[in-house]
C-alpha cells in the first residue's frame, strides 16, 4: 500500500511538472489547485486537563496545518493529496499523510477511488477534521473524539460511490462502500486506557476494515437522512515494561444512524452510533485479560446564522459505556454553545463553551491524578484558509 | 362600486393575472440571476434540482447524462442571489460545503472569477461550462438557460 501512496504522489507530481514543462498541457489544463488552512486553538478547563493538554492552565498546544494539491487531467479523473501537521497536547506533533488518492467517476451512479482514502462512514467522519467547514471548535466528542481520530479516519484501500434518482419526487439515494487496511498509531488516543496503565504500542495496531454508507437526500431541500456500518478487527504489539505482548480487537460492527435539515440559516443535525467491542490482551505467561466496551453515543445540534458574518449554535452531546460500573466514569454530558465569526472568507474565529458532566472521553487518569467528575472548557480557535 | 367601474376594475384584474402568469412562465427572470451555459450544453432548461447539486458538487452532470462545469462568482449581489435564490445557503455556508468537499479528498472547488464579464468570458470558451451572471451583462456567445 505504501508503494500505491507513493506511486499517487509521484502521479501528481509528473502530472505538474510535466504539464509545466510541456506545452500541449498547461497547468489551466490540468486544473491544478493548491488549498490549504492553519488554526491555532486555546482551551481552558476548571477541574481538569483536557485530552492531554494542560489545559487547566489554559493551553495553546493545539494547532492544526494542512495543505491540498489536486490535479484533475481529465474530466472523470482526479489525483490529490493531502498533508497533515497535527497537535493537541501530547498527541501528534507531526507531519503526516493525511490522504492520497486517485477518484475515477464514470458517471453520477458510479464511481470509485483508491489510496489512502477518508472513510465515509456517519454524518461527519469524512469532515471531522476540516476545521473551516464546522462552525463548532470541538464537534460532538460522543461520536467524534478528537484524540482518536486515526480510529476512523481513513484507510489504505478504496471506496465505490454513486448516487441513484428514486422516481420523479422521491429524491436519491447516495452510496459509499469501502474497503481496506486501517493503522491506528501507538500515539492515538484511542490507547491512552493502556497508556494510563504504563503500557505502549510501539506500531500500533493494524487490520482489514470495511463498510458504508446509504444516504437519502429527501425530495424535501435540505433534508438528508442515512445509516452507516464499520466494521473493523485489529491487532497489534504491545509493550509493558519490558514485557512484549499483544492486543487485539475482535471484529466489530459500529452503526450510525444519523440526519441533517439544512436550508439558508437554519442546521439542525443527529446522530447515533453504538460501539461494542471486545479486546483481548495476552501477556507470555499470564492469564489473557478480556475488556468489553459498549458505548452508546449520540448528539443532537443546532444553527443559526445571526449575521452575514456570525453565526451561533448549541449541541447536546451524550455517551454512555454500559460496561463501566457505575460511577462518573461511566458516562459524559456535554453542552455546548458556540460561535462562529468570518471576518473575510479566509479568515475566521470561534468561540465556544463547554458544561461537561462525566469523565468517559478526553479526561487521562495520567493527566488528572485528582479527576473531577464535572468540568468547564472554554475554547477559542482562530483560523486562516487558502 | 359604481356600474361603470367594472369594465375597469375586470380589466386590472386581468392585466395583473397576465402579470403573475408571466411572472411564473418566466423563471429566469424570477430574480437578477440568470443561468448561462457554453452552447455545448444541449439541455434547454434546467431544474432547482440540477442546480443545486451541481453548484454544491453533490453532481456533476444534468439530466440525460450531459457533464457540466460549474463556473462560481467571487463575491457580490449576483451571487449572493443566485446562492440564495437556487442553492439554499448563505455564502459562507456554501464555501465551507466545498472546502468539505476539497478537504476530505472528495473534488475540487469550481473556478471562482471575479466579475461577471469574466464568467461569460470563461463560459463561451469552456465547453460545458454552466455560470450565473446579472441579466445585465453582455452575453453573446453562451446560451440561456430557463430554470423549471
Amino acid at each position: 500500500m505504501k508503494n500505491l501512496l507513493t506511486s499517487l504522489i509521484a502521479l501528481v507530481a509528473m502530472a505538474v511538472f510535466g504539464a509545466a514543462r510541456s506545452p500541449a498541457q498547461s497547468m489551466d489544463d490540468l486544473n491544478l489547485q493548491i488549498h490549504g488552512y492553519a488554526t491555532q486553538g486555546f482551551v481552558y478547563s476548571t477541574n481538569n486537563n483536557w485530552d492531554s493538554t494542560s489545559s487547566s492552565d489554559g493551553s495553546a498546544g493545539w494547532t492544526d496545518a494542512v495543505v491540498n494539491l489536486s490535479v484533475q487531467p481529465l474530466p472523470k479523473l482526479r489525483i490529490g493529496v493531502q498533508a497533515r501537521y497535527f497537535l493537541l497536547g501530547t498527541y501528534g506533533n507531526t507531519i503526516i499523510l493525511d490522504w492520497a488518492e486517485a477518484d475515477y467517476k464514470v458517471n453520477e451512479r458510479f464511481g470509485f477511488r483508491v489510496g489512502d482514502v477518508k472513510t465515509p462512514v456517519g454524518l461527519l467522519n469524512e469532515t471531522q477534521d476540516i476545521d473551516p467547514a464546522h462552525l463548532w471548535v470541538l464537534l460532538p466528542q460522543s461520536v467524534y473524539s478528537i484524540a482518536s481520530r486515526s480510529s476512523q479516519l481513513d484507510d489504505d484501500g478504496g471506496v465505490v460511490y454513486g448516487a441513484i434518482p428514486i422516481g420523479e419526487s422521491g429524491g436519491k439515494v447516495a452510496y459509499r462502500g469501502y474497503g481496506g487496511q486501517r493503522v491506528i498509531n501507538g500515539q492515538d488516543g484511542y490507547f491512552q486506557p493502556f497508556r494510563d496503565e504504563g503500557m505502549s504500542l510501539p506500531n500500533g495496531i493494524t487490520g482489514r476494515t470495511f463498510g458504508g454508507t446509504l444516504r437519502w437526500d429527501a425530495p424535501i431541500q435540505g433534508l438528508e437522512a442515512g445509516a452507516s456500518v464499520d466494521s473493523e478487527c485489529s491487532s497489534g504489539s504491545l509493550l509493558a515494561g519490558t514485557y512484549m505482548g499483544t492486543v487485539s480487537i475482535r471484529r466489530a460492527y459500529i452503526p450510525y444512524y444519523f440526519t441533517r435539515y439544512e436550508r439558508n440559516k437554519v442546521m439542525v443535525a443527529g446522530e447515533y452510533s453504538r460501539i461494542a467491542v471486545l479486546s483481548l490482551v495476552q501477556f507470555p505467561g499470564a492469564p489473557p485479560a478480556y475488556t468489553r466496551t459498549d458505548d452508546r453515543n449520540f448528539y443532537v445540534m443546532a444553527s443559526y446564522k445571526l449575521a452575514e458574518k456570525l453565526t451561533a449554535g448549541a449541541y447536546y452531546s451524550s455517551s454512555i459505556n454500559l460496561q463501566v460500573p457505575v460511577s462518573s466514569a461511566r458516562y459524559q454530558k456535554d453542552w455546548t454553545v458556540a460561535g462562529r465569526y468570518d471576518f473575510s472568507p479566509n479568515l475566521y474565529l470561534k468561540l465556544e463553551q463547554h458544561f461537561i458532566d462525566g469523565t468517559l472521553i478526553g479526561l487521562a487518569g495520567i493527566d488528572n491524578p485528582n479527576l473531577q467528575p464535572n468540568m468547564r472548557m472554554t475554547m477559542l480557535k482562530m483560523g486562516v484558509s487558502f | 362600486m359604481k356600474a361603470s367601474e367594472g369594465p375597469l376594475m375586470s380589466r386590472r384584474i386581468l392585466i395583473l393575472m397576465v402579470a403573475m402568469a408571466a411572472w411564473t412562465l418566466c423563471p429566469r427572470l424570477q430574480g437578477q440571476v440568470l443561468v448561462i451555459a457554453n452552447p455545448t450544453v444541449a439541455a434547454a432548461n434546467v431544474s432547482r434540482a440540477e442546480l443545486r447539486d451541481i453548484f454544491t458538487g453533490a453532481s456533476s452532470s444534468l439530466r440525460g447524462g450531459a457533464q457540466v462545469t460549474p463556473v462560481l462568482l467571487k463575491q457580490g449581489p449576483v451571487h449572493d442571489e443566485f446562492l440564495s435564490l437556487y442553492i439554499g445557503k448563505s455564502d459562507s455556508g456554501f464555501r465551507a460545503g466545498w472546502r468539505s468537499i476539497l478537504f476530505s479528498g472528495q473534488g475540487v472547488i469550481p473556478r471562482t472569477l471575479g466579475s461577471d464579464a469574466e464568467v461569460v468570458e470563461y463560459v463561451t470558451h469552456t465547453p460545458g461550462a454552466i455560470g450565473y451572471i446579472a441579466p445585465a451583462t453582455p452575453h453573446s456567445g453562451v446560451k440561456i438557460l430557463a430554470v423549471r
